[in-house]
Protein backbone atom coordinates (compact mmCIF):
# COMPACT_ATOMS: atom_id res chain seq x y z
CA UNK A 1 0.00 0.00 0.00
CA UNK A 2 1.37 3.25 -1.20
CA UNK A 3 1.36 6.33 1.61
CA UNK A 4 0.08 9.07 0.13
CA UNK A 5 2.26 11.31 1.46
CA UNK A 6 5.09 9.16 -0.90
CA UNK A 7 2.35 9.40 -4.01
CA UNK A 8 2.38 13.04 -3.26
CA UNK A 9 6.58 12.90 -3.37
CA UNK A 10 6.78 11.76 -6.18
CA UNK A 11 4.29 13.55 -8.35
CA UNK A 12 6.01 16.44 -6.87
CA UNK A 13 9.30 14.97 -8.04
CA UNK A 14 8.26 14.58 -11.57
CA UNK A 15 7.06 18.25 -11.58
CA UNK A 16 10.48 19.19 -10.26
CA UNK A 17 8.96 20.77 -7.32
CA UNK A 18 11.36 18.73 -4.55
CA UNK A 19 14.51 20.27 -2.81
CA UNK A 20 17.24 18.78 -2.65
CA UNK A 21 16.31 16.93 1.35
CA UNK A 22 13.42 16.09 -0.04
CA UNK A 23 14.69 14.38 -3.40
CA UNK A 24 16.86 12.43 -0.15
CA UNK A 25 13.79 11.30 1.22
CA UNK A 26 12.37 10.03 -1.51
CA UNK A 27 15.47 8.30 -2.56
CA UNK A 28 15.62 6.53 0.32
CA UNK A 29 12.18 5.37 0.51
CA UNK A 30 12.20 4.40 -3.07
CA UNK A 31 15.05 2.01 -2.53
CA UNK A 32 13.47 0.48 0.83
CA UNK A 33 10.37 -0.09 -1.35
CA UNK A 34 9.67 -1.60 -4.94
CA UNK A 35 6.15 -1.11 -5.15
CA UNK A 36 6.62 2.36 -4.62
CA UNK A 37 9.59 2.85 -7.17
CA UNK A 38 7.34 0.45 -9.80
CA UNK A 39 5.00 3.16 -9.67
CA UNK A 40 7.11 5.87 -9.47
CA UNK A 41 8.49 4.82 -12.74
CA UNK A 42 4.85 4.02 -14.26
CA UNK A 43 4.24 7.48 -13.69
CA UNK A 44 7.50 8.83 -15.12
CA UNK A 45 6.81 6.78 -18.00
CA UNK A 46 3.31 7.98 -18.74
CA UNK A 47 4.09 11.81 -18.50
CA UNK A 48 7.07 11.21 -21.03
CA UNK A 49 4.48 9.39 -23.45
CA UNK A 50 2.00 12.11 -22.92
CA UNK A 51 4.94 14.68 -23.30
CA UNK A 52 5.74 12.69 -26.75
CA UNK A 53 2.73 12.93 -28.80
CA UNK A 54 3.70 15.12 -31.78
CA UNK A 55 2.42 19.41 -32.19
CA UNK A 56 0.06 19.13 -35.09
CA UNK A 57 0.02 22.11 -37.70
CA UNK A 58 -3.27 23.64 -37.63
CA UNK A 59 -4.70 23.48 -41.24
CA UNK A 60 -3.89 26.07 -43.29
CA UNK A 61 -6.78 27.73 -44.13
CA UNK A 62 -7.57 28.62 -40.75
CA UNK A 63 -6.05 31.51 -40.55
CA UNK A 64 -7.86 32.44 -43.41
CA UNK A 65 -11.05 31.85 -42.41
CA UNK A 66 -10.29 33.73 -38.63
CA UNK A 67 -9.42 36.85 -40.67
CA UNK A 68 -12.56 36.25 -42.90
CA UNK A 69 -15.07 36.22 -40.34
CA UNK A 70 -14.04 38.85 -38.25
CA UNK A 71 -17.08 41.94 -37.80
CA UNK A 72 -15.99 44.88 -39.68
CA UNK A 73 -14.38 47.26 -37.93
CA UNK A 74 -16.58 49.79 -38.88
CA UNK A 75 -19.22 48.10 -37.03
CA UNK A 76 -17.78 47.53 -33.84
CA UNK A 77 -19.57 48.66 -30.61
CA UNK A 78 -17.80 50.56 -27.94
CA UNK A 79 -16.49 48.13 -25.31
CA UNK A 80 -18.63 48.61 -22.72
CA UNK A 81 -21.66 47.95 -24.53
CA UNK A 82 -20.19 44.98 -26.58
CA UNK A 83 -20.62 42.39 -23.97
CA UNK A 84 -24.41 43.16 -24.08
CA UNK A 85 -24.94 43.76 -27.54
CA UNK A 86 -23.03 40.79 -29.11
CA UNK A 87 -24.67 37.81 -27.64
CA UNK A 88 -25.05 35.74 -31.12
CA UNK A 89 -23.67 32.22 -31.84
CA UNK A 90 -20.63 32.52 -34.20
CA UNK A 91 -22.99 31.43 -36.71
CA UNK A 92 -25.10 34.55 -36.41
CA UNK A 93 -22.03 36.69 -36.49
CA UNK A 94 -20.83 34.80 -39.54
CA UNK A 95 -24.29 35.24 -41.15
CA UNK A 96 -24.39 39.22 -39.92
CA UNK A 97 -20.46 39.84 -41.54
CA UNK A 98 -21.65 38.49 -44.37
CA UNK A 99 -24.76 40.30 -44.88
CA UNK A 100 -23.11 43.56 -44.66
CA UNK A 101 -20.54 42.71 -47.03
CA UNK A 102 -23.38 41.91 -49.39
CA UNK A 103 -25.35 44.83 -48.95
CA UNK A 104 -22.06 47.09 -49.42
CA UNK A 105 -21.35 45.00 -52.25
CA UNK A 106 -24.67 45.93 -53.75
CA UNK A 107 -24.62 49.33 -52.97
CA UNK A 108 -20.84 49.94 -55.07
CA UNK A 109 -21.42 47.80 -57.42
CA UNK A 110 -25.18 49.26 -58.59
CA UNK A 111 -23.28 52.62 -58.13
CA UNK A 112 -20.90 51.63 -60.85
CA UNK A 113 -22.81 50.08 -63.64
CA UNK A 114 -24.73 52.76 -65.88
CA UNK A 115 -27.82 50.46 -66.45
CA UNK A 116 -28.73 47.91 -63.24
CA UNK A 117 -30.68 45.97 -63.14
CA UNK A 118 -34.00 46.58 -61.59
CA UNK A 119 -34.05 46.58 -57.68
CA UNK A 120 -35.64 43.30 -57.70
CA UNK A 121 -32.63 41.36 -59.47
CA UNK A 122 -30.21 42.74 -57.15
CA UNK A 123 -31.59 41.85 -53.84
CA UNK A 124 -29.04 40.54 -51.42
CA UNK A 125 -26.14 41.80 -53.47
CA UNK A 126 -25.77 39.92 -55.78
CA UNK A 127 -26.16 41.31 -59.52
CA UNK A 128 -28.71 39.76 -62.05
CA UNK A 129 -27.72 36.54 -64.35
CA UNK A 130 -28.26 39.37 -67.25
CA UNK A 131 -26.07 41.86 -65.88
CA UNK A 132 -22.24 42.00 -67.56
CA UNK A 133 -19.82 43.25 -66.04
CA UNK A 134 -18.77 46.58 -67.83
CA UNK A 135 -14.97 45.85 -68.88
CA UNK A 136 -13.08 41.91 -67.35
CA UNK A 137 -9.32 43.35 -66.62
CA UNK A 138 -8.29 39.14 -65.85
CA UNK A 139 -10.11 36.33 -65.69
CA UNK A 140 -9.42 32.72 -64.95
CA UNK A 141 -11.15 29.66 -66.12
CA UNK A 142 -11.78 27.41 -62.71
CA UNK A 143 -11.84 23.87 -63.41
CA UNK A 144 -11.79 22.29 -59.73
CA UNK A 145 -13.05 19.35 -59.62
CA UNK A 146 -15.88 19.88 -57.63
CA UNK A 147 -15.80 23.43 -58.39
CA UNK A 148 -16.12 24.47 -62.18
CA UNK A 149 -16.67 27.86 -63.81
CA UNK A 150 -14.70 31.21 -64.24
CA UNK A 151 -13.51 34.25 -61.92
CA UNK A 152 -13.20 37.18 -63.20
CA UNK A 153 -11.77 41.25 -62.39
CA UNK A 154 -14.26 43.81 -63.98
CA UNK A 155 -13.54 47.61 -64.06
CA UNK A 156 -16.89 50.01 -63.36
CA UNK A 157 -16.79 53.68 -62.27
CA UNK A 158 -17.10 53.28 -58.69
CA UNK A 159 -13.95 50.97 -58.67
CA UNK A 160 -12.60 47.03 -59.39
CA UNK A 161 -15.07 44.44 -58.77
CA UNK A 162 -15.37 40.08 -58.57
CA UNK A 163 -17.53 38.31 -60.98
CA UNK A 164 -18.07 34.39 -60.20
CA UNK A 165 -19.78 32.13 -62.15
CA UNK A 166 -19.84 28.63 -60.07
CA UNK A 167 -21.52 25.64 -61.12
CA UNK A 168 -20.57 22.98 -57.83
CA UNK A 169 -22.56 20.22 -56.20
CA UNK A 170 -23.08 21.64 -53.42
CA UNK A 171 -22.44 25.43 -51.79
CA UNK A 172 -19.03 27.00 -52.44
CA UNK A 173 -17.99 29.15 -50.10
CA UNK A 174 -14.92 31.61 -51.42
CA UNK A 175 -12.56 33.64 -49.71
CA UNK A 176 -11.38 36.32 -51.22
CA UNK A 177 -7.87 37.99 -49.82
CA UNK A 178 -6.45 41.00 -51.12
CA UNK A 179 -3.87 43.54 -49.73
CA UNK A 180 -4.59 42.45 -46.33
CA UNK A 181 -8.22 42.80 -46.81
CA UNK A 182 -10.51 39.43 -46.62
CA UNK A 183 -14.12 39.04 -46.78
CA UNK A 184 -16.06 35.99 -47.30
CA UNK A 185 -19.01 34.98 -49.91
CA UNK A 186 -21.17 32.23 -48.85
CA UNK A 187 -23.90 29.82 -50.53
CA UNK A 188 -22.56 30.18 -53.93
CA UNK A 189 -22.37 27.64 -56.90
CA UNK A 190 -25.74 26.18 -57.06
CA UNK A 191 -28.63 27.03 -59.58
CA UNK A 192 -30.79 28.36 -56.61
CA UNK A 193 -28.14 30.97 -55.42
CA UNK A 194 -29.30 34.27 -55.28
CA UNK A 195 -28.99 35.71 -58.50
CA UNK A 196 -28.15 32.73 -60.54
CA UNK A 197 -25.10 31.34 -60.78
CA UNK A 198 -23.73 34.55 -61.77
CA UNK A 199 -22.63 36.68 -58.58
CA UNK A 200 -20.70 40.40 -58.89
CA UNK A 201 -19.74 42.40 -56.18
CA UNK A 202 -17.29 45.35 -55.23
CA UNK A 203 -13.78 45.32 -54.25
CA UNK A 204 -13.08 48.62 -52.69
CA UNK A 205 -9.49 49.35 -52.00
CA UNK A 206 -8.45 46.77 -55.12
CA UNK A 207 -7.25 48.36 -58.31
CA UNK A 208 -3.09 49.13 -57.19
CA UNK A 209 -1.69 47.99 -60.64
CA UNK A 210 -0.23 44.57 -60.13
CA UNK A 211 -2.38 43.79 -56.71
CA UNK A 212 -3.40 40.20 -56.77
CA UNK A 213 -6.98 38.79 -55.76
CA UNK A 214 -6.44 35.51 -53.63
CA UNK A 215 -9.78 33.33 -54.00
CA UNK A 216 -9.36 29.89 -51.87
CA UNK A 217 -12.72 28.11 -52.80
CA UNK A 218 -14.14 25.66 -50.02
CA UNK A 219 -17.01 23.19 -49.81
CA UNK A 220 -18.25 22.36 -46.03
CA UNK A 221 -15.47 23.69 -44.81
CA UNK A 222 -12.90 21.86 -47.07
CA UNK A 223 -10.49 23.82 -49.54
CA UNK A 224 -11.28 22.56 -52.29
CA UNK A 225 -9.04 24.94 -54.67
CA UNK A 226 -7.47 28.18 -55.20
CA UNK A 227 -7.14 31.07 -58.02
CA UNK A 228 -5.29 34.40 -58.12
CA UNK A 229 -6.43 37.53 -59.93
CA UNK A 230 -4.15 40.15 -61.04
CA UNK A 231 -4.71 44.02 -61.50
CA UNK A 232 -2.89 44.59 -64.97
CA UNK A 233 -0.09 46.40 -64.81
CA UNK A 234 -0.08 50.05 -66.62
CA UNK A 235 -3.38 50.59 -66.47
CA UNK B 1 -2.44 44.03 -28.15
CA UNK B 2 -3.28 47.75 -28.02
CA UNK B 3 -3.09 47.84 -31.75
CA UNK B 4 -5.61 44.81 -31.71
CA UNK B 5 -7.89 46.44 -29.44
CA UNK B 6 -8.40 49.14 -31.97
CA UNK B 7 -9.33 47.27 -34.33
CA UNK B 8 -5.68 47.05 -36.41
CA UNK B 9 -6.26 43.63 -38.48
CA UNK B 10 -2.50 43.11 -39.24
CA UNK B 11 -1.89 43.27 -35.40
CA UNK B 12 -4.71 40.79 -34.99
CA UNK B 13 -3.26 38.33 -37.89
CA UNK B 14 -0.46 38.73 -35.75
CA UNK B 15 -2.16 37.75 -33.30
CA UNK B 16 -3.44 34.55 -34.76
CA UNK B 17 -0.24 33.63 -36.25
CA UNK B 18 1.24 32.98 -32.81
CA UNK B 19 -0.78 31.70 -30.53
CA UNK B 20 -3.28 29.11 -33.71
CA UNK B 21 -1.00 26.35 -32.89
CA UNK B 22 -0.51 25.99 -29.30
CA UNK B 23 -4.39 26.77 -29.43
CA UNK B 24 -4.90 24.34 -31.86
CA UNK B 25 -3.38 22.09 -30.49
CA UNK B 26 -4.87 22.47 -27.10
CA UNK B 27 -8.01 22.03 -28.60
CA UNK B 28 -7.16 18.92 -30.65
CA UNK B 29 -5.81 17.40 -27.19
CA UNK B 30 -8.96 17.93 -25.72
CA UNK B 31 -11.39 16.36 -28.45
CA UNK B 32 -9.26 14.81 -30.70
CA UNK B 33 -11.24 14.94 -33.51
CA UNK B 34 -9.60 17.85 -36.27
CA UNK B 35 -12.27 19.95 -38.00
CA UNK B 36 -13.84 20.30 -34.26
CA UNK B 37 -10.42 21.41 -32.96
CA UNK B 38 -10.37 23.67 -36.01
CA UNK B 39 -13.73 24.87 -35.64
CA UNK B 40 -13.25 25.72 -31.80
CA UNK B 41 -9.61 27.29 -32.61
CA UNK B 42 -11.51 29.75 -34.53
CA UNK B 43 -14.24 30.66 -32.32
CA UNK B 44 -11.64 31.42 -29.82
CA UNK B 45 -9.97 33.76 -31.60
CA UNK B 46 -13.35 35.30 -32.92
CA UNK B 47 -14.25 35.34 -29.22
CA UNK B 48 -10.85 37.11 -28.13
CA UNK B 49 -11.32 39.89 -31.06
CA UNK B 50 -15.26 40.43 -29.48
CA UNK B 51 -13.76 40.49 -26.31
CA UNK B 52 -10.54 42.01 -26.70
CA UNK B 53 -11.93 45.50 -24.34
CA UNK B 54 -12.25 43.09 -21.52
CA UNK B 55 -8.93 41.67 -21.69
CA UNK B 56 -6.91 42.71 -18.46
CA UNK B 57 -3.02 43.72 -19.83
CA UNK B 58 -2.10 42.97 -16.43
CA UNK B 59 -2.45 39.33 -16.38
CA UNK B 60 -0.68 37.08 -18.95
CA UNK B 61 -2.35 36.82 -22.53
CA UNK B 62 -1.72 33.42 -23.17
CA UNK B 63 -3.75 32.39 -19.57
CA UNK B 64 -6.49 34.08 -21.01
CA UNK B 65 -6.79 32.86 -24.58
CA UNK B 66 -6.15 29.14 -22.66
CA UNK B 67 -8.85 29.79 -20.41
CA UNK B 68 -11.05 30.79 -23.76
CA UNK B 69 -9.82 27.76 -25.74
CA UNK B 70 -10.65 24.62 -22.44
CA UNK B 71 -14.08 26.45 -22.46
CA UNK B 72 -14.66 25.97 -25.95
CA UNK B 73 -13.52 22.63 -26.01
CA UNK B 74 -15.28 21.55 -23.14
CA UNK B 75 -18.44 23.09 -25.07
CA UNK B 76 -17.72 21.34 -28.33
CA UNK B 77 -17.32 17.84 -26.25
CA UNK B 78 -20.75 18.26 -26.11
CA UNK B 79 -21.34 18.36 -29.74
CA UNK B 80 -18.53 16.23 -30.50
CA UNK B 81 -18.60 13.90 -33.41
CA UNK B 82 -16.99 10.57 -33.76
CA UNK B 83 -13.26 10.30 -33.14
CA UNK B 84 -10.92 10.51 -36.06
CA UNK B 85 -7.25 9.37 -36.34
CA UNK B 86 -5.10 12.30 -36.13
CA UNK B 87 -3.24 11.90 -40.32
CA UNK B 88 0.67 11.65 -40.01
CA UNK B 89 0.73 14.08 -42.67
CA UNK B 90 0.01 16.66 -40.16
CA UNK B 91 2.56 15.89 -37.30
CA UNK B 92 5.68 17.99 -37.70
CA UNK B 93 8.61 15.41 -37.50
CA UNK B 94 8.15 12.83 -39.81
CA UNK B 95 10.76 9.54 -38.26
CA UNK B 96 11.33 6.43 -40.56
CA UNK B 97 8.16 4.47 -41.73
CA UNK B 98 8.30 1.33 -39.54
CA UNK B 99 9.29 3.88 -36.03
CA UNK B 100 6.47 6.02 -37.78
CA UNK B 101 3.77 3.16 -37.53
CA UNK B 102 4.98 2.31 -34.11
CA UNK B 103 4.88 5.83 -33.12
CA UNK B 104 1.60 6.41 -34.57
CA UNK B 105 -0.10 3.20 -32.94
CA UNK B 106 1.18 4.43 -29.56
CA UNK B 107 0.26 8.21 -29.94
CA UNK B 108 -3.20 6.80 -30.69
CA UNK B 109 -3.43 4.80 -27.27
CA UNK B 110 -2.59 7.50 -25.51
CA UNK B 111 -4.80 9.88 -27.24
CA UNK B 112 -7.40 7.47 -26.71
CA UNK B 113 -6.55 7.11 -23.15
CA UNK B 114 -6.69 11.12 -22.75
CA UNK B 115 -9.86 10.89 -24.07
CA UNK B 116 -11.18 8.24 -21.39
CA UNK B 117 -10.52 11.16 -19.16
CA UNK B 118 -12.98 13.29 -17.76
CA UNK B 119 -12.68 17.05 -19.18
CA UNK B 120 -11.26 18.77 -15.94
CA UNK B 121 -8.15 16.52 -15.94
CA UNK B 122 -7.85 16.10 -20.00
CA UNK B 123 -7.51 19.23 -19.31
CA UNK B 124 -4.46 19.55 -16.51
CA UNK B 125 -3.06 17.00 -18.38
CA UNK B 126 -3.02 19.16 -21.55
CA UNK B 127 -1.89 22.36 -20.04
CA UNK B 128 0.91 20.44 -17.88
CA UNK B 129 2.40 17.94 -20.14
CA UNK B 130 1.87 19.06 -23.52
CA UNK B 131 2.08 22.64 -23.32
CA UNK B 132 4.68 22.94 -20.31
CA UNK B 133 2.58 25.40 -18.01
CA UNK B 134 3.56 26.03 -14.30
CA UNK B 135 1.03 25.14 -11.40
CA UNK B 136 0.17 29.12 -10.77
CA UNK B 137 -0.22 29.81 -14.75
CA UNK B 138 -2.95 26.63 -14.80
CA UNK B 139 -4.47 27.59 -11.79
CA UNK B 140 -4.96 30.98 -13.64
CA UNK B 141 -6.28 29.65 -16.54
CA UNK B 142 -8.63 27.29 -14.92
CA UNK B 143 -9.59 29.82 -12.31
CA UNK B 144 -8.32 27.22 -9.43
CA UNK B 145 -6.53 27.54 -5.97
CA UNK B 146 -2.62 26.03 -6.80
CA UNK B 147 -3.27 23.26 -4.28
CA UNK B 148 -6.81 21.81 -6.21
CA UNK B 149 -4.54 21.71 -9.40
CA UNK B 150 -1.99 19.65 -7.95
CA UNK B 151 -4.27 17.56 -6.53
CA UNK B 152 -6.37 17.07 -9.66
CA UNK B 153 -3.29 16.90 -11.91
CA UNK B 154 -1.80 13.90 -9.63
CA UNK B 155 -5.32 12.17 -9.64
CA UNK B 156 -5.51 12.68 -13.28
CA UNK B 157 -2.15 10.88 -13.80
CA UNK B 158 -2.86 8.58 -11.56
CA UNK B 159 -6.11 7.62 -13.97
CA UNK B 160 -3.99 8.22 -17.14
CA UNK B 161 -1.33 5.62 -15.91
CA UNK B 162 -4.31 2.51 -14.86
CA UNK B 163 -5.52 3.30 -18.22
CA UNK B 164 -2.30 2.50 -20.32
CA UNK B 165 -1.11 -0.16 -17.83
CA UNK B 166 -3.86 -1.98 -18.46
CA UNK B 167 -3.55 -1.21 -22.30
CA UNK B 168 0.11 -2.00 -22.13
CA UNK B 169 1.35 1.06 -23.51
CA UNK B 170 3.69 1.48 -20.56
Amino acid sequence: MVEPQDLASIHAEIDGELDDRQRAELARRLLADPQLRALRDELKRVCGAVESLPWVEPPPQLRTNILAALPPVTARVKPARRAAQWSFTPAWRLAAVFAGVLVAGTVLFEAGVDRGPAATDVAGTLAGSGVRAPATVDTVKLDLGEVAGQASLYRAAAGLGLELELVASAPVEVLVASGGQTMRIKGLGRPDSPGGPRTAIALPGVGTPGQTVDLTFLIAGRQVGAATLKVPEGR
Amino acid sequence: MRRCRDGDRKAFDWLITRYQKPVYNAALRMLRNPDDARDVAQTVFLKVFEHLSQYDPKSKFYSWIYRIALNESVNALGRAKPFEAISGNEIDQAPGPERQVESEQANSAIERALMQLQPDHRAVIVLRHLQHLSYQDMGDILELPERTVKSRLFTARQLLRDLLVKGGVV
